[in-house]
Order: structure tokens, then C-alpha cells, then sequence
């Protein structure tokens, strides 16, 4: 070998091997530090991003609470389903998974097949299943894990699901979540981000097929709960104001639900609103209204779907702030307050009533409810007589531009701004107040004006609290989660309305009215009841019979010197044997307001006939000698009957300490077992006046207690604490609800 | 006599070293060149050759103790990074985090001993032995296309031999570097020429090709390919050739690219140098390894996370241990681990070629530097690969990588690399 040829040799030699570590190690030098240096914070983060495996934590949705701290909903916890994708190994397994986890969880297999296709190590299958469900996966994961060695590819977290425990109570106030937890309607769509908090992420390292990795990595950011709400409303003054509006219902064969909103006048708070009927909130989709569903049931089919979706939808509305209506009479008040501050009116002025008037000249007649006529009034006997031809002359001496000016004061032509979902404004005949002379002779009783319930009772506060427009609301306080008030609701003014001066004169007249006018329905013995009756003509036939439709309402506060509370109750749609206002909503109003006023400790300043009338407390005469008790009971003014031959008194009806009317009787047994045999069959009092109803209790040797109209010298009974045919032991207390007569045809009042 | 020259070689060998080493090129070369002609004369006397050869085995010196070393240093750096990445997966597939330590020690235990008798062995031998390697490693690439595919995915790259696998593109690539280095040494006035020169390596690389086509093994194909075209420059082929040869590879290379015939490395390349890229699910899947690699890499940053501190390992880097070990070494060890282990691969691959440039003989010389070459081409593409600068082919990490057939090969072929070195130094002694 030549010595060139050898060198040669040595220097290609040289030249590869140069190549090899200049141009190759060189290249991947460069390229190590362009992915370490240059890159390397970027593919870091990816790489952490990976390797940690963020869990959501749920955080607890807020308490509802009532005004006294009573619970109205509440999260309690529950479990999600939640799978982890990418640790499948085979599709087989997902398979396996996806047919044992839709068997169980009730759900299609084909989506869970899906959801084990997902990128990623976190995808939730179903959320708010029970313990006997999540016990059911566990059993399932084992099972898996000992036949195929699948795991690590489901998980189990706990949830928070959402519990009502008064079920259908306040419905259309509290609302209801989704399976998502998020509010859906009233309080808890309204209040959805307050109530939602925040969730929490658990970050630990974790290997992609859910081995645990050994270097230590766990940050835990704590969910937030979300923070609770004090709702202003009373739980127990929703139990009454719902017990007797579903009472009403079912008496007065309402088709469309019915209302009632009860505010305190000096602050704006809702302490009640019930809108019957409403749904169960722990089974919202579910129709309430067992004639509706069963209607729904006969259909098939979209049609059926469509019919479901309309029933779900109107059973969550909340009638109460979203629906507008015809006020009727009760926009009397309204008037009555203009033409009062406007001085259009004085003690002095009379109307004229004729049983129907002609506000405008080619316009047609319009009759009063009385068509006979009210005769000359005077502007409190007007308002009393609920006369609308008396009216349309008050209204137009109020004047269009007054007419209008006042409506907008009221807060009829905006929202009240009440924190509510889905609140309606009120509608005037031109959103910018032009109106026709008709137009505000009609306006002027309450028809053509549209207004919603709860501007009603917001206007009917500003004349019951001295003027003031307030802005109602139902959330008092929202509680953090340990407790702290975040924040508070106080009154909110929105403007004086009207004088002091006329709101005093107007609750006068409207004391006058409760006790003695259209609206002595209302009455409550003891509290001084200020109040408005109205019945207003409906646009449409609700049940197609080509007979008007009605709604019956009731407005009102007491104690009319200086009222705490405006009750509204509203009915549409009364299909009964009545649908006035004063026949139907009074009663309603009334007992709501017996029981209310007693609750909200509000002082009772009876009339000199009522204390005549009132109850007493029966004392005690038991171990007596029967004689020595006798007097005694007779000394203390009760008729004494005595049962049994025995010398010493073993048992009293009525016992002692309850209640006993004024000269009623008490019954003195010498022995227990007489008390059962002397039981009476408790009759029937339906229709009678107080004197018959005296006499018959007298016959069965029962007691009465009256409540309902102002001394219901001219009522009749509407119905009685113990039903008719009950078997009672003598001397009972038997309650007399008292109403005026039933048939009060033409003179019924609107 | 011997001794005596030797002894004088020795004394001045050192000191004309470190002068020549500055001064102009042909110097440097002056007294290994006349050292081999030296041997040349040698040559004639085998008998006394072999005698001597029994003597080395005594004595058991006259390697390269840098080499050696050098190679010794990176099969341990190799076995404990291969156990750090390996024993998550060992643990979760295995449930023995020692399993592939254990199997890997007891390779590197064969392997040593292979590279101890190899570099005993005068390599001349391997003249005739790469004779029938040749045909028998076409036999093996073969074979492993009769037998069924033993990973049960189609691919049919390993013959299966008890618990053992057996890749025979890696006999193919010592096959291929002992042949060439033998006909280059053989034939070498003649290789010059296209006929002699060019016309058998292309013969040999065009059946290997067809054969790892067929498996398919396309990073097979690219490693031979560049070994083979090493080999030829080596022993002076003209750069024109790898033109023309060039340009008709790129050529059918196209063609089976347009006939759509290149299925499983399409579907590799499609996701070439776009793996932290999101185009669609399927690609996201294929490029799952390398993305992670990249991972790795970057999560390594300057210093890395510490010894045994790698987070790919578990699990999201799938078969750390194999191909993707060097990711998990820059993970750990940082871009100076990287850069130290790659200085180590770069002073193995130059005392290679030095040894290769030493040796007593033409086909020494040309073994020597092909299989040096061949262990650093092999790091240069294996790092291309995890840094998603070729696509993913399975191209192993020498000492790093997992695997028994390759550790032991290389291993022996650092033998025979070794035994170059013996040869020179005994021939000097």
C-alpha cells in the first residue's frame, strides 16, 4: 500500500469522524438546548399540566333560610360518576365499563361508550346519585377490577343535591336548581351566583393510568360554599296565607291559580307570597295539577311533549311578579289617593249614581254593579259603595295628565325592582300616557290598566305606610358560609307618592269600607282592617263557556291606625257560585289575617260589641264538690250542665284555660267515662245566622266561638271549625267562620 | 527485538505526538505510516503471529485503555439511566421494578464477556467470517418475514429465540460494515472503480433494503444506508456515486411515496416534527411518545430534576427504556447530563477512529471506523428521534437503550474495535 494511498485513507478517516462529531453530536447539542433552554419552560407546563391530576371539588350550594332561620332549601350530599378516559387500556375494557356503568346509572350506552373516548382523565358521567347508587358502583368497580383488572377509571366525588323539605311550599318564590346545581327559577336563579360559590380543585400528581406517582405532589384549593340566603318571608305566615288560599281554591273552583302577597308596609319586606298552585320543587318537572296531567296524559306524542313543556312552564311562573291583571275595584284606592292629594275631591263632594253612567258622549253606557243605583254619595260612601259611575266622575276630575303622572308615581308603569326572576311591568293604554276620556273613565274603577300583584301591593303599601313608594324585596340577608352577614336589605324608598294627610283620610274610609262597606268580608275581629274588594272582567274566557271571566282580589292593611301589614289575595278565574272580590277574596283575606295578626303580636283593639262577643278562658272546677261548682261556674256567667251522679267534678269540657264564649255553657262530668258517653254528633251550621246558630249549639249543648265579619249580626256561617257529623264531647268549641250573604246578587259589589 | 523497537517506539512515540500535532498534516501521519508499513513486513509471518496471539491472551494487555474505559463508563452511566427510567414500568407491567436491571445486567455481563474474547480474537479472522455473515444475516431478514410477527402488531422485525428476541437488521449492520471493510481492504486498488467500488455495496444495501422494506423497518434502511455509504467513503468511493445513487433513491423513494406504498412510515411521517401540535385525535395518539419525549426533555431544563427524579417515566412516556431513555436522561440530568453523556460518546467515537487510524492494517482500519461510526450515527439519529427531528422509527440508544441483542452487539463489536487496538499495540510490544 502506497504511503498516499494510505494517507488518504487516514484523512477520509478524519473527515467522517469530524462529520460525526462536529456536524452530528453539534446538531443534537444545539437541539438539546433549544428544547431545554429555549423551550423547556413551555414543555415544562405541558408536562406539569399532565401530570397533575386536577379534580374538581364541589362546592356546597347556599342555604335558604327563612326570616327565623327555618330551612327552605338546602344541599345535601350526594355522589358524581366521574370517569377517567384516558386510563382505559383497551376498548374492551370500555366496553365493560360503559355497559355495567349505563346499567346502573340508568343511561344510554353508546353516550358513556363516548365519554371513555374522551381525551382526557375527567369526565363526569352522572352527578347526584344516591348512597344505595354509589354503593352500586363501588360493588361494580370491584367486581371489575378482580375479573378484568380495570381500575383506576372510575371515580366517585361528592356532590351536593338540592332538598326542599316543605316540597311545594313558597314554590314560586324559592325555585328550583338543575342537575348542574344551578338555579333555574326564582330565588335560586336569581341569587344563582351567590347561592353557587366556588369550586375547589384538587391538584395531585398522577400517572396516566391513575398510578399514584411518587413524588409528593397535592395542592388543594378548598371550595367555597356558596353563601345562604335570609329570605324576609315568614314560613309561618306562608303555611297560613297557603293553607287558606288553597282553601279558596278548591271552595271557589278557581281555574287559574291564585295569589297572595302579604308586605311589610313600613320596610317593603314580603313576609308571604304564595302562588297556588304551585309544584313539588324537589320534582319540578312533574305536573302538579292532577287535572292538567291527566289531561296530558290522554295526549301523544310532540302534542303531548308541547302540552307537558306549557304545563311545567305556567306551574313555575310566578304569577305573583310575572303576570299583569286587571286590578278591578281595587285601583279604586288608587284613584281615591289622586283625587284625594290632587284636592279634586272634599267631604263635601257628592256623586250621583244612577246603576250606570255615560262617561262620554257617543260612547256606550256603563253600568254600575248595582243597577239600581247607589243614589247621591258622598266621596267616602263612594268609595264604600264601590260605585263605579261614582268613579268615572272622580276620575275625570282628576284629569288625564294627572291620571297619568300618579300611575307612574305608583310604580305601575315600571318593574317594582323586587329580586325576582321575570318580573312584569304594568300596562297603560300608550306606553307614553296618551289616553282617551273613555280610556280614564274605565282606568278610573281598575280596567284597561294592567298591573302585576306585586305592584299592587307595593302601591297599596305607599297609601297603608304614609306615602312612601318602598321596594319590595324578599332577600334580607346573604350569610358566607361561616355564618357573617355579606348583605343586608334595608328599606328602599323610591319616592313619596302622596301626602301623609290623604293616605290617613283614604285608610279611614277604607277602615269604614272593611267594617261596614264592600269589603266587610274582610273583617277581623280585634284589628282594625283597612281594605278594597275588587272583581275585574278578564280579556279572555279562560274555559270557553262564553261566560266573562273574572278575577276576585282583595287588598288591604291593618290595623288601619297604623298599618304593618298589606295583604293581597287574588283569585282568577273563580268558577264557583261567586266570583266577587268580596265574596271570594275577602273570606281569604280575612282568615289569613286572623291568624297573621296574632303571629305578628300586633295589639288587638276590639269594639265595645266585640268584647261583649269575645271569648273568655274557662276556669277550672275540677275536684270540686258538684255544688260548690256549680254556682261557681254559674257565678263566672256560663250555663252548667252536669253529667253523672258522682259528688266530686272529674272532667270539664271546655277544659280550663281554653277558649269559652260569653255565656256559654260548661259541662261538668263526675266521672271520665261520662265524658265519652255524652258525645253529640256536631251539626251542620252551613247558612245559618248567629242567632240560629246559638240556638242549634244550644240544643246540642255546644259552644261557639264567632269569627270572620264585624259582629256578624247580618252574616251567615261559611264554615265551622269541626266538620258537620264529627262526634265531639258536649260543651266543645266549635268555630263559626261568618260571611255575608252568599246570594247577594244584585247588590253584589265589584 | 521487537521489545527492544518498541521500547524506543514508546519513549519517542508520546513526545513526537504531542509535537507533530502542530505541525502541518502529512507530518502528523509520518510515524504511524511508517509504523504500518512496519507491520506490512510483519505480515509474512503468521506462524510467529499466532504464537504471539496466545502470548496476548496471558499477558492480557495491549488494549486501548481509553477505549475500553470509555465504553465501560458509558454501559454503566447507560444501565443505571435505563434502570431509572425503566422501573415505573417495570413496577406497573412487570411488578418487579428490577426486572429490566436484572435482564440488562446479565446482558452487559454476557456483552463484557463477548467484547473481552472479541478483543482477544485477532480480527482477521472476521475477513472470512464476513463471508457467511453476509449471506446469513440475508437469511435471517428472510426468515424473520416467514416467521409470524412476534409482537402480534404485523411488524416482523425480531426473531424470537426462547425469551430472547433477535433483530436481524442488527446482524445485517455488522454483517454489512465487516464485509465492506474487508472488500475495501481486499480490494482496494480496485475500488476506485464504480464496478468494484460501488456496484456490490449497492447490491448488498439494495436486497437489505427490499428485505427491511418488506418487515418494514424503514430506520433499518436509513442506518444501513448510511453505514454503507460510510464504508464507501472510507475505502474511496467518489462522492459522485452517492449522487447518482442518491438521486435514485430519492426516486424510488417518491415513487413508492406517490403509489402510497410507504403505509407505516407515512403514517409516522405525518406526524413528523408536529407532536406538540393538535390536528386530530388519531395524530394526537401516534405522537403520544414523542410528545412526552419532548416533555421530558424541556422538563429537564438546564440542570434537570435529579437522579431517579423523571415524572415521564411514569407511565406517560410509554417503553422509557427502549428508544425514548436519553428523553428520561435529560429529564433527570439536565441539559449538562445530556451534554457530559454526549461528550463521552463524542471521546468514544474519537478514540475509535484513533484506534481505527492505528491499526496495523487497511481492513483494521476500516472495521474500526465503521463500527465507531456506526455507535455515533446511531446517537445522532437516536437523538434526532426523541427530539422530534426524525420520525419515530425505533432507533436504540447504544448502552442506554433496553435490549439484549443490541447491548450484547455492540458490546462485541466494541470487542472487535478493542482487538484492532490489541493488534496495533501487539504488533508495537
Amino acid at each position: 500500500m502506497s504511503s498516499s494511498s494510505k494517507s488518504k485513507l487516514m484523512r477520509r478517516c478524519m473527515v467522517i469522524m469530524l462529520c460525526i462529531l462536529v456536524l452530528g453530536f453539534g446538531t443534537v447539542a444545539f437541539r438539546l438546548s433549544q428544547l431545554t433552554i429555549v423551550e423547556g419552560e413551555t414543555l415544562q407546563q405541558a408536562a406539569v399540566e399532565q401530570q397533575l391530576n386536577d379534580t374538581t371539588i364541589s362546592a356546597r350550594r347556599g342555604t335558604i333560610y327563612d326570616t327565623n332561620g327555618k330551612v327552605l332549601a338546602q344541599s345535601a350530599t350526594v355522589w358524581k360518576v366521574v370517569l377517567s378516559p384516558n386510563s382505559f387500556e383497551s376498548d374492551a375494557d370500555r366496553t365493560i365499563v360503559s355497559k355495567g356503568l349505563s346499567e346502573i346509572l340508568g343511561l344510554d350506552q353508546e353516550s358513556v361508550y363516548e365519554k371513555t373516548k374522551e381525551n382526557s382523565y375527567y369526565s363526569v358521567v352522572k352527578r347526584q346519585i344516591e348512597s344505595d347508587t354509589r354503593d352500586e358502583i363501588l360493588e361494580f368497580m370491584d367486581t371489575i377490577e378482580e375479573e378484568h383488572g380495570i381500575s383506576g377509571v372510575i371515580d366517585l366525588l361528592e356532590d351536593y343535591k338540592r332538598y326542599y323539605p316543605y316540597n311545594d311550599f313558597a314554590s314560586a318564590v324559592i325555585g328550583f336548581t338543575g342537575s348542574e346545581d344551578q338555579g333555574l327559577s326564582g330565588l335560586e336563579y336569581e341569587y344563582d351566583d351567590e347561592l353557587t360559590g366556588t369550586p375547589g380543585r384538587l391538584v395531585t400528581a398522577k400517572g396516566p393510568y391513575g398510578v399514584e406517582m411518587p413524588f409528593n405532589y397535592e395542592q388543594k384549593v378548598d371550595a367555597v360554599d356558596g353563601n345562604s340566603l335570609v329570605l324576609t318571608i315568614d314560613e309561618t305566615i306562608q303555611h297560613i296565607m297557603e293553607k287558606y288560599l288553597e282553601q279558596g281554591i278548591l271552595e271557589n273552583k278557581v281555574a287559574n291559580r291564585a295569589v297572595a302577597i302579604m308586605m311589610d308596609v313600613d320596610t317593603g319586606a314580603i313576609l308571604g307570597m304564595a302562588v297556588e298552585g304551585g309544584y313539588d320543587l324537589n320534582d319540578p318537572y312533574t305536573i302538579a295539577d292532577d287535572q292538567t296531567r291527566a289531561q296530558i296524559d290522554l295526549l301523544v306524542g310532540t302534542e303531548k311533549q308541547n302540552a307537558e313543556y306549557e304545563a311545567q312552564s305556567s306551574q313555575w311562573r310566578n304569577k305573583a311578579v310575572s303576570d299583569t291583571y286587571y286590578p278591578g275595584s281595587v285601583f279604586k284606592v288608587i284613584t281615591a289617593a289622586m283625587a284625594l292629594e290632587e284636592n279634586t275631591v272634599n267631604d263635601e263632594s257628592t256623586f250621583t249614581c244612577t246603576g250606570s253612567y255615560k262617561p262620554v258622549e257617543n260612547a256606550g253606557v256603563i253600568r254600575c254593579h248595582n243597577t239600581s243605583g247607589h243614589g247621591t254619595q258622598t266621596f267616602a260612601q263612594a268609595v264604600c259603595n264601590s260605585c263605579n259611575p261614582a268613579f268615572m266622575q272622580i276620575g275625570a276630575g282628576i284629569g288625564k295628565q294627572n291620571f297619568w303622572k300618579y300611575f307612574q308615581a305608583f310604580g305601575f308603569n315600571t318593574t317594582t325592582g323586587i329580586d325576582l326572576p321575570g318580573e312584569a311591568s304594568g300596562l297603560f293604554f300608550n306606553s307614553d300616557g296618551e289616553m282617551t276620556d273613555l280610556d280614564l273613565a274605565v282606568a278610573s274603577f281598575g280596567q284597561g290598566v294592567s298591573v302585576t300583584p306585586i305592584q299592587m301591593v307595593a302601591a297599596i303599601s305607599a297609601v297603608a305606610n304614609g306615602g312612601e313608594l318602598l321596594q319590595p324585596y324578599v332577600v334580607k340577608q346573604v350569610l358566607d358560609a361561616d355564618g357573617n352577614v355579606v348583605k343586608s336589605t334595608d328599606k328602599m324608598v323610591k319616592r313619596q307618592v302622596v301626602s301623609e294627610e290623604t293616605c290617613e283620610k283614604l285608610s279611614e274610609i277604607l277602615e269604614l269600607n272593611a267594617k261596614e262597606g264592600s269589603a266587610k268580608n274582610s273583617y277581623v275581629a280585634g284589628y282594625r282592617v283597612a281594605g278594597k274588594t275588587g272583581t275585574s272582567e278578564k280579556l279572555y274566557d279562560a274555559n270557553d263557556d262564553g261566560i266573562d271571566d273574572y278575577i276576585a282580589s282583595f287588598c288591604g292593611f291593618a290595623p288601619a291606625d297604623d298599618p304593618e301589614v298589606c295583604l293581597l289575595v287574588y283569585f282568577d278565574t273563580p268558577l264557583g257560585n261567586n266570583y266577587y272580590g268580596s265574596a271570594v277574596a275577602a273570606p281569604v283575606f280575612s282568615q289569613i289575617m286572623s291568624e297573621v295578626m296574632p303571629y305578628l303580636e300586633v295589639s288587638t283593639q276590639y269594639t265595645d260589641e266585640e268584647i261583649a262577643q269575645m271569648d273568655t278562658t274557662a276556669n277550672s272546677y275540677l275536684a270540686l264538690g258538684v255544688d260548690e261548682a256549680k254556682s261557681k261556674v254559674e257565678s263566672d256567667g256560663y250555663t252548667c250542665i252536669v253529667k253523672g251522679d258522682g259528688d266530686t267534678v272529674e272532667a270539664q269540657i271546655p277544659a280550663a284555660s281554653t277558649r269559652i264564649p260569653q255565656g256559654g255553657t260548661v259541662v261538668l262530668y263526675t266521672s271520665l267515662d261520662e265524658v265519652s258517653n255524652t258525645s253529640v254528633e256536631v251539626p251542620d251550621f252551613s247558612g245559618y245566622t248567629l242567632a240560629e246558630a246559638n240556638s242549634v249549639a244550644a240544643a246540642y249543648n255546644l259552644n261557639i266561638s264567632v269569627s270572620g265579619i264585624s259582629g256578624a249580626s247580618e252574616g251567615v256561617v261559611l264554615n265551622q271549625s269541626v266538620a258537620a257529623g264529627e262526634t265531639v264531647a258536649e260543651g266543645t268549641v266549635i268555630t263559626l267562620t261568618f260571611t255575608t250573604s252568599a246570594n247577594y246578587g244584585n247588590n253584589a259589589v265589584m | 527485538m521487537d521489545l527492544l523497537r518498541s521500547k524506543n517506539y514508546r519513549k519517542k512515540q508520546p513526545n513526537g505526538r504531542i509535537k507533530k500535532a502542530s505541525a502541518d498534516m502529512p507530518d502528523k501521519y509520518a510515524i504511524p505510516i511508517e509504523d504500518i508499513q512496519h507491520r506490512r513486513l510483519s505480515q509474512t509471518r503468521v506462524r510467529e503471529r499466532s504464537k504471539s496471539k496466545t502470548k496476548a491472551f496471558r499477558i492480557g494487555i495491549g488494549l486501548d485503555m481509553p477505549f475500553l474505559i470509555l465504553v465501560l463508563v458509558l454501559l454503566v452511566c447507560g444501565i443505571i439511566m435505563m434502570f431509572s427510567a425503566s422501573y415505573p414500568v417495570a413496577y406497573y407491567s412487570e411488578s418487579n421494578s428490577y426486572y429490566y436491571l436484572i435482564r440488562q445486567l446479565i446482558f452487559a455481563t454476557v456483552g463484557i464477556g463477548v467484547m473481552f474474547f472479541m478483543s482477544y480474537l485477532n480480527y482477521e479472522y472476521l475477513k472470512k467470517l464476513s463471508l457467511i455473515i453476509l449471506p446469513l444475516g440475508i437469511l435471517a431478514m428472510i426468515v424473520v418475514l416467514i416467521l409470524p410477527s412476534a409482537t402480534g402488531t404485523g411488524v416482523k422485525r425480531w426473531i424470537g429465540v426462547g425469551s430472547f428476541n433477535i433483530q436481524p437488521s442488527e446482524i445485517m449492520k455488522f454483517a454489512i460494515i465487516i464485509f465492506l471493510a474487508h472488500w475495501g481492504a481486499y480490494q482496494h486498488k480496485r475500488v476506485q472503480t464504480f464496478k468494484y467500488g460501488a456496484l456490490p455495496p449497492l447490491v448488498i444495501f439494495g436486497v437489505t433494503a427490499v428485505l427491511l422494506y418488506l418487515e418494514p423497518h424503514y430506520s433499518g434502511i436509513v442506518i444501513i444506508g448510511i453505514l454503507t455509504a460510510l464504508m464507501v467513503l472510507l475505502y474511496g468511493g467518489k462522492l459522485r456515486w452517492f449522487l447518482i445513487i442518491g438521486g435514485v433513491l430519492v426516486g424510488v423513494v417518491l415513487v413508492l411515496a406517490v403509489t402510497d406504498k410507504l403505509g407505516y412510515a407515512m403514517e409516522r411521517m405525518d406526524g413528523w416534527g408536529k407532536a406538540l401540535e393538535y390536528v386530530d385525535d388519531s395524530m394526537w395518539q401516534d405522537t403520544w411518545q414523542t410528545r412526552n419525549s419532548l416533555y421530558a426533555i424541556g422538563s429537564g431544563g438546564l440542570l434537570g430534576l435529579g437522579l431517579g427524579q423523571s415524572r415521564q417515566k411514569y407511565l406517560y412516556l410509554p417503553e422509557p427504556q427502549n428508544d425514548f431513555v436519553f428523553a428520561i436522561v435529560c429529564e433527570e440530568l439536565g441539559l449538562v447530563g445530556a451534554i457530559i453523556i454526549l461528550i463521552l460518546f463524542g471521546l468514544l467515537v474519537w478514540r475509535g477512529f484513533v484506534i481505527a487510524m492505528r491499526a496495523k492494517d487497511r481492513f483494521g482500519t476500516l472495521l474500526a471506523a465503521g463500527l465507531t461510526a456506526q455507535v455515533g450515527i446511531q446517537v445522532v439519529l437516536n437523538i434526532f428521534v426523541i427530539t422530534d427531528w426524525l420520525p419515530n422509527t425505533g432507533i436504540s440508544l447504544p448502552f442506554f437503550s433496553y435490549g439484549g441483542s443490541s447491548l450484547i452487539m455492540i458490546l462485541m463489536q466494541m470487542g472487535i474495535v478493542l482487538s484492532v487496538s490489541r493488534s496495533a499495540n501487539m504488533n508495537k510490544a
